[in-house]
């Protein structure tokens, strides 16, 4: 009977993961990247710049799409995670090193999520010591204990509420035309220097370390075989596309009511009280409900992926079928991730400002590191077989990891000099 | 002069020789130890010869010539013979040849792989503790004049070892806590056991003996776990080496996205074969899992014409009633047959069944008649016919159409390891189910 039991829980990671891949792993992955920090960010871009820089977003849409692409190539040509060959082709030392700053740019981002349902609670009047702690053990039981199904459905529906973000936008009735030039035309010559920290973060946000080992595994546990790989790249070219549209309707809220108005935010829970007495109740709160899932979204699955990538990298068991016994650092991890992540917007006094700082120099410090390790392994015939990079793709390739190395530069600059 | 003149341990580590620096007798560094060449016919390879490494180009010397070995430096033999390649060519006597190996013969010799690179930072499976575990280190101990692989580590302590952290953490357990088990134990896979798993990775026409006998020793369910827990290309060349049966029977026990992966790139004929093999309610259960036009398509390249028609006629039935889950494979004899008849026939059939507890005593239209427990025949006399001694009345039966949880109410109630499904019409006996198709629904529930 245990073993039967056993068996039954087994693969729920697999298959929670196969569901996503239904979906599109694409789709998903970037469905996760506009998490909390991600609406924050647009959001700050909205009001504080209006459709100025909505031209960026094309650049880093074409960037990810290339990062995403190699991913999943790397994943349906190997069957591999990204844990799995960094450890096998860079040896222990670089995966442990690797693993380790991956905790704690996790972590970081975890505290960013939590910080995100805070936010979102108290635009509805419910105070954090209230919402964070129900989430945070929500969160803890529905992936440990619960059904299969059920986090399929909860996970399901919460893909759908991104939607609301674009009803927001059309609530919000931009200038349409205008949306549209400044979204293809690139307009350099108005950039302010204060608009340097936004681009900064706008690409920070988007392009980020734990969703390229995300999306490599959820393409490794679909199974998807080589002659699927056109299927799996208009995969990704949707799913970056997606993310590009929601990105663009939080900015243009932003950009059309609070812009104009000149109220100063400094976060997205900010952005959604300034939208009520402009533009109505209803956008306000389709806005935090929006904000709401996100975090809770990625709250969920932050903490389960990197527990599994850190566990694949250094050989230690992992699943959620297992029992504690089985796979004791697979359950640490997981549960001390939630834990801290949610202690952390509790304990008052705290700097949370300087955490999520730091975790985003770490963050910062780790994105053109991991972006290297993908290339190289992309040109890995030994990995690869006959489908590495072509000399034309790593050239830009290689164009994004120097530009994520200086904008990641020039963020940490922002940020502590200034 | 011994090899080992200044190594006194008895073993050596992988990680600990990694880097050393190869010099000649006359003093001048060719290059520093990168990995090992071993022998993988044998069950604890000797050592063959070193590689080394000098301006990204890859050297072999033999071990022959190597005049003195330890962690410090390592002195070749003046006139050594020293090969320019990746990989190293074994003279090979043909020993058994496994069908991983057998592709990669060229001539008289077989091109082998390093050491280190077919099993450090990768995936093997222990084959004592049943599991798939990532290598941290490789332990050899010195034997005469050779150096031989034992062992494969895997716990906390090789990785320290690995990350250089072996001197401080050693130092502060021993002050902490000097009993701990983290000094005195390692945790190490005897190389018997280890299975190496020939990665996509490693160029196709070299490839690692595999000791193939020690994995279909396990249960199927064992198998199965392990298969689960490997990547997909791995997992294709362990499934394809199993004996055929081991396979049928290790793949009805996978989970069912592991059994589409391994299917997935299987023609027809192939799976076909496979399901031949098993039984053939787990048989129909795969088939509804794939799209109908799959599944015909292997249906029909089953050759067992009997076979063939019992899957189709499972594949008829809702997966949820007692039709998608009973097995045409049961014990049907005729009310004539005398109490040695029946036993003659246990001995000729008993692979085929499932059971043989209950006895279903059939007419020539297939119409239930009656049952007997295989206890309640043993202790009559052998002439005795099944007709006098049968069970007529008060049969407990489930109809096709039933929904697995009234079957599971129903066993319970009267306590059946087995019940007959029956037609409600003609009465005529279509399968039975037996307690474990509805124990993994009921866990499931």
């Amino acid at each position: 009977m245990a073993e039967e039991n056993k068996k039954r829980h087994k693969t729920m990671w697999a298959k929670f993961i196969v569901l996503m891949g239904i979906v599109g792993p694409g789709l998903i992955t970037a469905n996760i990247d506009n998490d909390a920090g991600g609406i924050a960010t647009y959001s700050l871009a909205g009001a504080q710049t209006g459709y100025r820089l909505l031209w960026v977003l094309f650049p880093i849409t074409v960037a990810l799409i290339m990062v995403q692409e190699m991913s999943a190539r790397m994943g349906i040509v190997s069957g591999k995670g990204l844990a799995d060959l960094i450890r096998e082709r860079f040896g222990l030392k670089i995966t442990f090193y690797t693993v380790i700053f991956l905790i704690f740019a996790d972590l970081g981002n975890t505290m960013a999520e939590f910080a995100g349902i805070a936010a979102a609670g108290e635009i509805f009047g419910i105070s954090k010591y209230v919402s964070v702690p129900i989430c945070s053990i929500f969160v803890w039981l529905l992936v440990i204990k619960g059904d299969y199904k059920v986090v399929e459905r909860v996970f399901l529906a919460g893909c759908t509420v991104y939607l609301a973000y674009i009803v927001s936008g059309f609530m919000a009735s931009p200038d349409w035309k205008m949306v549209m030039t400044s979204v293809v035309v690139p307009n350099f010559s108005d950039i302010k220097e204060s608009d340097m920290p936004i681009i900064v973060g706008l690409m920070g946000t988007t392009i980020t370390p734990w969703m390229q080992f995300y999306i490599q595994s959820a393409v490794v546990e679909k199974g998807i075989s080589v002659k699927h790989l056109w299927e799996s790249k208009i995969d990704v070219i949707v799913g970056c596309l997606f993310m590009f549209m929601v990105t663009l309707f939080i900015i243009v809220s932003c950009a059309a009511i609070i812009y104009p108005s000149g109220v100063s935010i400094t976060g997205a829970a900010d952005a959604a009280k300034a939208l009520e007495p402009l533009a109505g109740k209803y956008a306000s709160a389709l806005f935090a409900i929006g904000l709401f899932n996100a975090s809770i979204f990625a709250a969920a699955l932050l903490p389960l992926a990197t527990s599994y990538y850190v566990c694949e990298g250094l050989g230690w068991e992992s699943g959620v079928d297992k029992s504690f016994k089985e796979a004791p650092n697979f359950f640490t991890i997981f549960t001390a991730l939630i834990v801290l992540g949610a202690a952390a917007i509790l304990i008052p006094g705290i700097d949370l400002f300087q955490v999520l700082i730091w975790s985003q120099v770490i963050n910062g410090i780790l994105i053109p590191l991991i972006l290297l390790f993908i290339i190289n392994l992309c040109n890995d015939p030994d990995v690869m077989g006959e489908y590495t990079n072509t000399t034309t793709y790593n050239v830009f390739s290689y164009g994004i990891v120097g530009l994520m190395f200086i904008v990641n530069a020039a963020m940490i600059w922002f940020e502590f000099i200034k | 002069m011994s090899v080992f003149e200044h190594f006194p341990e008895i073993s050596l580590h992988f990680s600990k020789s990694q880097g050393t620096p190869i010099y000649n007798e006359d003093g001048n560094k060719l290059g520093v130890l990168n990995d090992f060449f071993v022998d993988y016919e044998e069950i604890y390879p000797v050592v063959l010869a070193i590689q080394y490494k000098k301006n990204k180009q890859f050297f072999y010397i033999h071990w022959n010539d190597i005049k003195t070995f330890s962690y410090k430096k390592i002195v070749i033999r003046a006139g050594a013979g020293i090969g320019r390649s990746r990989t190293y060519p074994k003279a090979s006597k043909t020993k058994i040849i496994n069908s991983l190996l057998a592709n990669q013969f060229q001539g008289d010799t077989v091109e082998y792989p390093a050491l280190g690179k077919v099993i450090l930072d990768r995936q093997i499976v222990d084959t004592s503790g049943k599991k798939v575990v990532r290598v941290n280190d490789i332990q050899f101990i010195k034997t005469g004049k050779n150096l031989r692989v034992t062992h494969a580590a895997v716990g906390i302590r090789s990785m320290m070892r690995r990350l250089g952290f072996e001197p401080v953490v050693d130092g502060v357990f021993r002050v902490v806590k000097p009993k701990a088990k983290y000094l005195s134990k390692e945790s190490l896979i005897n190389w018997k056991y280890v299975l190496a798993l020939p990665d996509k990775s490693v160029q196709s026409n070299v490839k690692v003996s595999l000791n193939t006998e020690q994995i279909e020793e396990l249960h199927p369910s064992d198998i199965a776990d392990i298969l689960e827990e490997l990547d997909n290309h791995s997992r294709d060349a362990l499934f394809n080496d199993l004996d055929p049966k081991i396979a049928a029977e290790t793949l009805a026990e996978v989970d069912e996205d592991v059994q589409n992966s391994i299917l997935k790139n299987k023609n027809p004929e192939e799976t076909a074969k496979i399901l031949e093999n098993m039984d053939t309610d787990d048989a129909a259960d795969i088939l509804d899992d794939m799209d109908i036009e799959k599944a015909e398509q292997i249906l029909s390249n089953i050759e067992d014409e009997e076979i063939q028609e019992e899957i189709s006629e499972l594949l008829e039935h809702e997966e949820d009633s007692a039709g998608g889950l009973m097995t045409t494979e049961l014990f049907e004899v005729s009310k004539d047959f005398t109490r040695s008849d029946v036993l003659r026939l246990i001995q000729e059939k008993h692979e085929e069944l499932e059971s043989i507890y209950d006895l279903y005593i059939i007419d020539e239209n297939n119409k239930l008649l009656g049952t007997l427990e295989l206890r309640d025949l043993l202790i009559q006399t052998d002439d005795v016919t099944l007709g006098e001694i049968m069970r007529t009345k008060h049969m407990t039966l489930v109809s096709p159409a039933s929904h697995w949880k009234e079957v599971a109410e129903v066993m319970d109630k009267y306590n059946l390891i087995n019940v007959p499904v029956v037609d409600d019409e003609s009465g005529e006996l279509l399968g039975i189910i037996s307690v474990d198709d509805i124990l993994h629904r009921l866990l499931d529930h």
